[in-house]
């Protein structure tokens, strides 16, 4: 008899699966549904306290096919934001799992992408990251590189807009960039982003198979494999296991303490790369992308800072779990209302 | 001569941001305090400081609340409008001016009367003069009509509640703008205020505050919004009130506030907030709604409660951003792309807009759909008489929730757009409680919630919205009718109208005619108002816009056989209704079909 692997919280990694796949086979992102699965899974979070968000576009659509024993809202073009925003303000224990693209966050909805970071919505948001336009088949987005040129037309000649040192820029509390191509990586920071308290980053490079995986696109397999900037091996440790027995000499690895007490150990490979500078984040970026190498890692992380609904200050329980006795004040209230207005 | 007694208008030209509101304000909170019934019209400009503004009040024992056809008495603060405004009057209108303006009245058919008011509040602080001055009409009008001391010290201290050295200067000002008219003026006034019985219970507030106070007790729990006229004053009155009426036993808050980055935003923040449960709110004027469209739609697809207050301002485009109108209408009742209908609910008076305050949260829970309220800049952003607001007379209404697996258990094949009452509205489940998770959508869906582009999938699911919604038709607030025994003219009006058309009324009255009313308070209408229809010869749909949008709906859902009945008589120019204006139109309209 077979005994199937449980997570920490006693479920098979089943349970954290979702529908079968539309998408193009060999689809970057259908790997990173899977690392979101597995992340979930290993993590051990409640399948139902999880929220999936997410837009418009080939990357939206994935929340159909994880996690099938969580709500979902597949919203409109580059607005999954707001409405993440909304949902948060009245149950912010929800853990909210976004799923978003390049043309959905860096075109049409780049405002709205912008003031959750500022907010510091407490959601872990991923860019599934092609450089393309899947869904109307195979257009530039305004990620892709000066010079990267897809499978058919002319290369692109307008400068990118990087959404990582955007994100550094704005002072978002954990960013980081990945390839699905990367699964041990990308595991390790999504498992990371999911202990985070605040907005989490994650720009996932996804290869487009169908219109961008030529060796001219900067964003193909061939290409991020030999040009991927690692800034150092991640390892995620669940405050829930035993640390394990350090394997790296002291001194040659760093470890941060995350939110749920989970630790995120970065070991260096190279240059070392301190992901509390800022400066530091925006250096790493900008020179990889001189030598048209992306860097890849957790690029900046700063633990301190206050979420949407800590700012605002909001009474413990979710508000959408109060009672209409704590929402609708006193018939005393008001008659008191009414005379006040009377008198004053 | 017999004065006129509570039956006059005064206009008052000022400059925006000289300090003039509150001098206005006490005027006619000084009257009100006499219980003589009277109404205040800001008309001001979308600026800050230095255009031009106008402040017109009006008393009526009669109850007109609209501005009259004619200004008896003029007050002239305003080098630039001087010209203009000293042209517009009718001859025997009294000119209470300021004479430091030092520009000439040449009214020989007027009464003019000057006060060096500048001047005299220099005296009182150099500083503050420009300020000050405005005090001194209010003395020149309190001597001219007779206000009552009590009435002004009281209007006064309502004025500058708290700040004794505001309310001695003001007060000092008023008593020697006072003591100068009548020192200086020979003048016996025509126009007099008489003290009349008032309701104790009585006061005045803006819509806006009034909509905000209900949203308060609706028990909003999500406030997003994005700053426009002539709505902000109901997003700022709601975060005003919440924590005084709405802090939790901890000391948190228990409404979210969160002043968005758009009004885009501001709808998905709302649409987020009922999807997960909570009671999500924005509140815009028409360009916010175009932007807001979008949402709209998949509110109305995806059947998530929200509300959206609309506070019309002139359109289109950002037309006049401080004027009033009823032009958003037809937007609102089938906004966004695609077949969609929306509930509507429309307040005509600051006690509707303090109950559909809390009541769209009920219809937007029970019919899991958008709600808008639609008011206006001149219901919103005036004062209005109120005996005080009645608290909500039945719990709150959250709708088909399934709360738990023995709830999911009772249901006999449940499905999230599955209709198992035959009402149309289907069962919800809420994020987090695990129950029947589901991939909210825009994108065609079955019963289910699973993506479907089955032609009869989509036609189904769109033939049920369309039940869901006429559903609402006879549970919304159903028309205000006022009927005259002898069926004769029937007027189906909406909203803000309702300050006006008492006078109407009575105008078209004095021409023989028996006049029947109709107040429309909720889209989609109600089946009273075809009943309303067959019962009179003629009906009038009168309404503050160019094309008649409201008898655009009822044009296109009225039964065939009464479309013969109905008339549109549609005017705006920014400004609030004269009734002359609408009365005139009705007749010439009546003219060419009786």
């Amino acid at each position: 008899m077979s005994i199937l692997k449980l997570n920490v919280i006693d479920l098979e990694k089943s349970e954290y699966k979702g529908g079968k796949s539309s998408l193009c086979p060999g689809c970057g992102h259908d790997q990173i549904s899977n690392v979101i699965i597995q992340a979930a899974w290993e993590n051990g979070i409640k399948p139902e306290g999880i929220a999936k968000m997410s837009g418009i576009g080939c990357s939206s659509k994935t929340p159909a096919y994880f996690l099938g024993k969580s709500h979902g809202f597949n919203t409109v073009h580059g607005r999954m934001p707001s409405v993440t925003t909304g949902a948060n303000m009245v149950n912010k224990d929800l853990s909210f799992l976004a799923v978003s693209g390049d043309g959905d966050t860096a075109s049409i909805g780049i405002g709205q992408f912008i003031h959750a970071i500022r907010r510091n919505i407490d959601m872990v948001y991923i860019i599934e990251n092609n450089g393309v336009y899947g869904l109307t088949k195979g257009q530039y987005s305004a990620t892709v590189e000066k010079g990267s040129k897809k499978k058919k037309g002319t290369a692109n000649e307008q400068p990118p807009i990087d959404l990582c040192a955007m994100a550094v820029n704005l002072g978002c509390s954990f960013v980081a960039r990945s390839f699905s191509g990367s699964k041990k990586q990308l595991t390790a920071l999504l498992r990371a982003a999911m202990s985070h308290k605040g907005m989490a980053i994650i720009d996932v490079i996804s290869p487009c198979v169908t219109f961008a995986n030529n060796d001219e696109s900067y964003k193909s397999y061939n290409y991020v494999k030999e040009n991927d900037e690692i800034l150092h091996i991640v390892d995620y440790i669940a405050h829930f296991s035993p640390i394990e027995a350090v394997e790296v000499p002291a001194g040659e690895y760093k470890e941060i303490k995350l939110f749920d007490g989970s630790l995120l150990r970065l070991q260096t490979v190279g240059n070392e790369h301190d992901p509390t500078e800022p400066v530091e984040a925006l250096r790493a970026i900008h020179e990889a992308d001189k030598e048209g190498r992306h860097v890849t890692g957790l690029l900046y992380y700063n633990p301190n800072k206050k979420t949407a609904t800590e700012t605002l200050g909001l009474t413990k329980t979710p508000l959408m779990e109060l009672p209409d006795s704590e929402l609708r004040p006193s018939k005393e209230s008001l008659e008191q209302l009414n005379k006040d207005f009377r008198t004053k | 001569m017999t004065p006129r007694v509570n039956d006059f208008t005064i206009n008052i030209a000022t400059a925006n941001g000289t300090g003039s509101q509150s001098a206005n304000l006490i005027i006619l909170h000084s009257m009100y305090e006499m219980g003589v019934p009277v109404s205040g019209k800001n008309l001001f400009p979308s600026n800050i400081s230095g255009l031009p503004t106008w402040f017109i009040i009006r008393a009526s024992d009669a109850g007109y609340q609209a501005p009259g056809d004619y200004t008896h008495i003029q007050v002239m603060m305003n080098k630039d409008t001087w010209d203009k405004d000293l042209n517009n009057l009718e001859p025997g209108t009294v000119i209470i001016y300021n004479q430091d303006a030092k520009l000439p009245v040449e009214r020989d058919d007027c009464i003019a009367l000057p006060m060096p008011m500048t001047k005299m509040a220099r005296s009182i602080s150099p500083k503050m003069a420009k300020l000050m001055a405005n005090m001194y009409y209010v003395g020149a009008l309190a001597h001219i009509l007779k206000i009552d001391d009590d009435a002004i010290k009281a209007a006064v201290t309502l004025q500058f509640g708290g700040k004794e050295k505001a309310i001695e200067w003001n007060l000092q000002a008023i008593s020697e703008g006072k003591a100068f008219a009548e020192e200086n003026w020979d003048y016996e006034s025509e126009y007099l205020v008489e003290a009349r019985e008032k309701d104790p219970n009585s006061y005045l507030i803006e819509g806006n505050e009034a909509t905000a106070l209900g949203a308060i007790y609706g028990g909003i729990n999500m406030l997003s919004w994005y700053p426009i006229t002539p709505s902000s004053s109901v997003a700022e009155s709601i975060i005003g009130w919440i924590p005084k009426l709405r802090e939790a036993e901890d000391g948190g808050t228990t409404c979210a506030v969160v002043q968005a980055e758009d009004e885009l935003a501001a709808a998905g923040m709302v649409l987020g907030a009922g999807w997960a449960g909570g009671r999500g709110m924005t509140c815009t004027s028409g360009p916010g709604i175009s932007l807001m469209s979008e949402f709209i739609g998949l509110f109305y697809f995806s059947e998530v409660p929200g509300v959206i207050w609309d506070i019309n301002r002139v359109g289109p485009s950002t037309g006049l951003p401080t004027r009033t109108q009823q032009g958003d209408l037809s937007m609102l009742y089938e906004a966004s792309h695609g077949d969609t209908q929306h509930i509507v609910l429309i307040p005509g008076t600051v006690d509707e807009c303090f109950e559909f305050g809390w009541r769209a949260f009920d219809y937007a829970d029970r019919f899991q759909t958008m709600v808008f309220g639609f008011g206006d800049l001149d219901l919103g952003m005036n004062r209005w008489s109120t005996a005080g607001f009645e608290y909500p007379d039945i719990p709150m209404d959250r709708g088909k929730v399934i709360r738990s697996q023995q709830q999911m258990d009772a249901i006999e094949n449940y499905g999230r757009y599955r209709d198992v009452d035959g009402d149309g509205i289907a069962y919800r489940t809420l994020p987090g409680s695990g129950l029947d998770p589901i991939l909210y959508r825009g994108t065609g869906h079955d019963e289910e919630g699973i993506y479907s582009e089955d032609p009869q999938v989509y036609h189904a699911t769109m033939e049920r919205l369309k039940r869901k919604i006429e559903g609402a038709r006879d549970i919304l607030p159903a028309p205000i009718i006022r009927e005259e025994k002898e069926k004769n003219i029937g007027i189906i009006f909406y909203g803000s109208m309702e300050n006006t058309i008492v006078e109407i009324d009575d105008m078209l009255e004095e021409t023989g005619l028996s006049v029947s009313t109709c107040r429309i308070r909720a889209l989609p209408y109600h089946s009273k108002v075809n009943t309303f229809i067959e019962e009179h010869e003629k009906v009038i749909v009168l309404e503050m816009n160019r094309d008649g949008q409201l008898f655009g709906i009822l044009r296109k859902e009225l039964p065939v056989n009464l479309l013969s009945k109905i008339q549109s008589v549609a005017y705006s120019d920014g400004l609030p209704p004269r009734a002359r204006v609408y009365s005139d139109m009705i007749l010439e309209t009546l003219g060419e079909v009786i």
